[in-house]
């Protein structure tokens, strides 16, 4: 059978585990096409108006696959980590699509709940391979290959290289020849990741000689930290993910400047870049900008921005060691002498 | 130690009212109002839900009157009502307003955490008295929803214009002025007794409108517009998918016969939704199916603009809608929400319904 994937989503974070497992269980895998003007247009045509940029993509790339594929795979990622949950449109997506998208294409939902245990989040997985006629003994073993692949690819993301030159094999780091300094991008996978969606920004900043890093470069165990100065837990995996992620990039000084990738009307960036932006003023002064992306979002204005904030960035490291008469800190107001 | 709380509708009657019994000193917010809302956007984040907004403003126009203590519930997700907390002490803090800021969340993991905090907002009263006063409360609240439900019924049906609304504003005038569980409830059942004696037009039939979506924007009149009563100035009787009883008795009380029910109903939903996306996305479904079943008119779905669960109930709906045969409408509220142009909906809406009943609705 041909199992359709949307290249949408937490399509760049799974797509090892997804692919192995259907591909183990003797399945062939066919992805969407890369995000492009008409996969973008449809989804905005099919999909509810209030609905954000990224979930009306994934409607626009289940269109993409009619057709193609025999069946069109949903996730229905409930939570990822124990006692978390993700954005609660990626709960209710596989109704969203139901719903929305005309022509009826058959839908293979694959839930995925790990909030009491991690181990029980694959249970779904399982439960669909039976559903597709394996037995349990090929299920678990596709299973284990799968979570190895995921495992090692994760790895490698934490390491530093980003989905795409895993994916496509590009070699290493794209990082530009001479490197500047760092920019850390905050976004979700699905906007950090889609070039087409985030205007090739990674490409557009080692232009400017400056290397890109990930919220997925960042050990989940850091991230854990730098989140547990806040009194309760976050209990989104990816909203902990981003902020997590951007405060150890400011704690360790890793980077320059932060962008924030976020789009328009995504509930939990509207907390997390809040949280984010709020500890940045208070304790480590690191030049920050937020780019909201929708599908009116226009290429010159978006680059304007981002040359803006590179312009700022590079003249506060010239002058930033002005430091005034009466020796305080020109950003933090505390004394230097 | 003078607790202020977020409005959330009529809450404040029995938040008073246990606090009152508790004799704890509170702080009620000044009605949303316009300033509010300035207050609220200026802070919060821009894209923020609406809630969030006006609660920052309440507590901001609370604190000017004296409040030191912030008190609102929380969750575990995935909906954003439970970082409110965390996201609304930073923004408090950075902008020099210091606020304890206590949220009651469900008990995880360490129940004394819950209990520790209960017993510090209640001024050390005993465990006995916070019981009753928490009882008593709730009684309060169910007291109130019955109240709005005779006015609801009444207002299509109203002999002399605008009568119900003028027990209404003047029961929300007075309401502050009792003190304790006992004098408001005296004074509640006071009113209940004169609206149902409000004279009604014999033989109307009113349309019947089924509103639902998410908890704060229906429970909240400034927030939605008022919509309860511009759809009774429209003749039409409205029904309430979700009031602050059934969040009370859902999260707040062992009342198992409630409980059998709600899922019961919850089970309606079964064919379009099968399980929680956080916020009141599932109840929004199975209300729209109980409704379209129960043979209402039409039913308006009413969310804040972003909101995540709801907006997945928003698409879910144009289908229970295509199968049921019931019209349904999508209202989405923010900050920028014009009244003329909520107004023409609602009208556009009622017309609608009343061609499709095949009569002429009568304006009241």
């Amino acid at each position: 059978m041909k199992i359709g994937i949307p290249r949408a989503l937490l399509y760049p974070i799974y797509i090892p585990l997804w692919k192995t497992f259907f591909e183990e269980l003797g399945h062939q895998v066919v992805l969407s096409g890369r995000t492009s003007k008409g996969i973008l247009n449809n989804g905005v045509k099919t999909c509810v108006d209030d609905a954000c940029l990224p979930v009306k993509l994934f409607h626009g790339h289940v269109m993409d696959l009619i057709g193609k594929a025999d069946v069109i795979l949903v996730p229905r990622l409930i939570s990822i980590y124990p006692g978390e949950f993700i954005c609660p449109k990626f709960i209710g997506l596989p109704e969203m699509i139901k719903n929305s998208v005309s022509g009826s294409p058959k839908l293979l939902i694959m839930n995925f709940n790990a909030r009491d245990r991690l181990e029980k989040g694959y249970d779904g997985m399982r439960q669909l391979g039976r559903e597709l006629g394996a037995s349990n003994t090929n299920v678990e073993r596709a299973l284990d290959r799968a979570r190895a692949r995921q495992a090692e690819y994760e790895s490698m993301l934490e390491s530093g290289f980003s989905p795409k030159s895993i994916l496509e094999k590009r070699n290493a780091r794209q990082s530009p020849a001479s490197v500047k300094g760092r920019i850390g991008l905050i976004g979700h996978p699905y906007l950090v990741y889609d070039d087409y969606i985030n205007m090739n920004i990674v490409e557009k900043l080692a232009a400017r000689g400056y290397e890109a890093i990930f919220p997925e470069n960042v050990p989940l165990e850091d991230i854990e930290l730098a989140c547990s100065r806040y009194p309760k837990k976050l209990f989104w995996s990816y909203g902990k993910r981003l902020l997590g992620g951007g405060l150890t990039m400011l704690e360790k000084r890793k980077v320059d400047g932060l962008i924030i990738l976020t789009s328009f009307g995504c509930g939990i960036d509207a907390f997390i870049d809040e949280l984010l932006l709020r500890a940045n003023q208070r304790e480590y002064r690191i030049p920050q900008t937020t780019i909201t992306l929708d599908e009116h979002t226009g290429q010159a204005g978006f680059d304007t921005r981002l040359e803006a904030f590179i312009d700022m960035m590079e003249w506060r490291g010239r002058y930033d060691n002005n430091i005034p008469a009466y020796g305080t800190d020109v950003y933090t107001g505390k004394s230097l002498v | 130690m003078t607790i202020t709380f977020p409005h959330m509708g009529r809450m404040y009657i029995p938040v008073k009212a246990l606090f009152d019994d508790l004799g704890v000193k509170v702080v009620v917010p000044p009605p949303v109002s316009k300033e509010t809302l300035e207050i609220g956007t200026r802070l919060a984040p821009e894209m923020a839900c609406l809630p969030m907004k006006i609660n920052l403003g309440n507590y901001i126009q609370s604190m000017e009157k004296g409040a030191d203590t912030i008190v609102l519930t929380g969750s575990c997700g995935p909906c954003r009502f439970g970082y409110y907390g965390v996201v609304e002490k930073e923004i408090l803090k950075d902008n020099g307003y210091d606020a304890d800021v206590v949220i009651l969340d469900a008990p995880g993991r360490e129940p004394q955490v819950l209990l520790n905090r209960i017993r510090k907002i209640s001024g050390n009263s005993s465990w006995l008295k916070i019981a009753r006063a928490f009882l008593q409360a709730s009684k309060v609240v169910e007291q109130v929803d019955e109240f709005i439900d005779i006015l609801l019924k009444k207002r299509p049906r109203e002999l002399n214009k605008g009568e119900t609304d003028r027990v209404q504003s003047k029961f929300e005038k007075e309401v502050l002025i009792c003190k304790g569980s006992g004098e408001t409830l005296e004074f509640i059942e006071e009113y209940k007794e004169k609206a149902a004696q409000i004279p009604e037009r014999p033989g109307v039939q009113p349309l019947h409108i089924g509103i639902v979506g998410e908890i704060y924007t229906l429970i909240e009149p400034y927030v939605n517009l008022n919509i309860e009563n511009k759809l009774g100035h429209l003749g039409a009787e409205v029904h309430r998918g979700i009031t602050v009883t059934d969040w009370v008795k859902t999260h707040l009380s062992l009342d198992m016969i409630y409980k059998r029910e709600r899922k019961k109903k919850l089970k309606k939903a079964e064919n379009y939704l099968s399980l929680c996306i956080g916020g009141h996305a599932w109840e929004t479904i199975a209300e729209t199916v109980h409704y379209a079943d129960m043979g209402l008119d039409g039913i308006i779905q009413v969310l804040p603009f972003g909101c995540m669960p709801e907006i997945v109930a928003e698409s879910i709906i144009p289908t229970i809608s295509r199968d049921k045969g019931v019209p349904a409408m999508t209202l989405t509220v923010d900050e920028l929400t014009g009244e003329a142009g909520y107004m023409t909906r609602l009208e556009a809406f009622v017309d609608l319904l009343s061609q499709k009943k095949g009569r002429v609705y009568e304006r009241s």
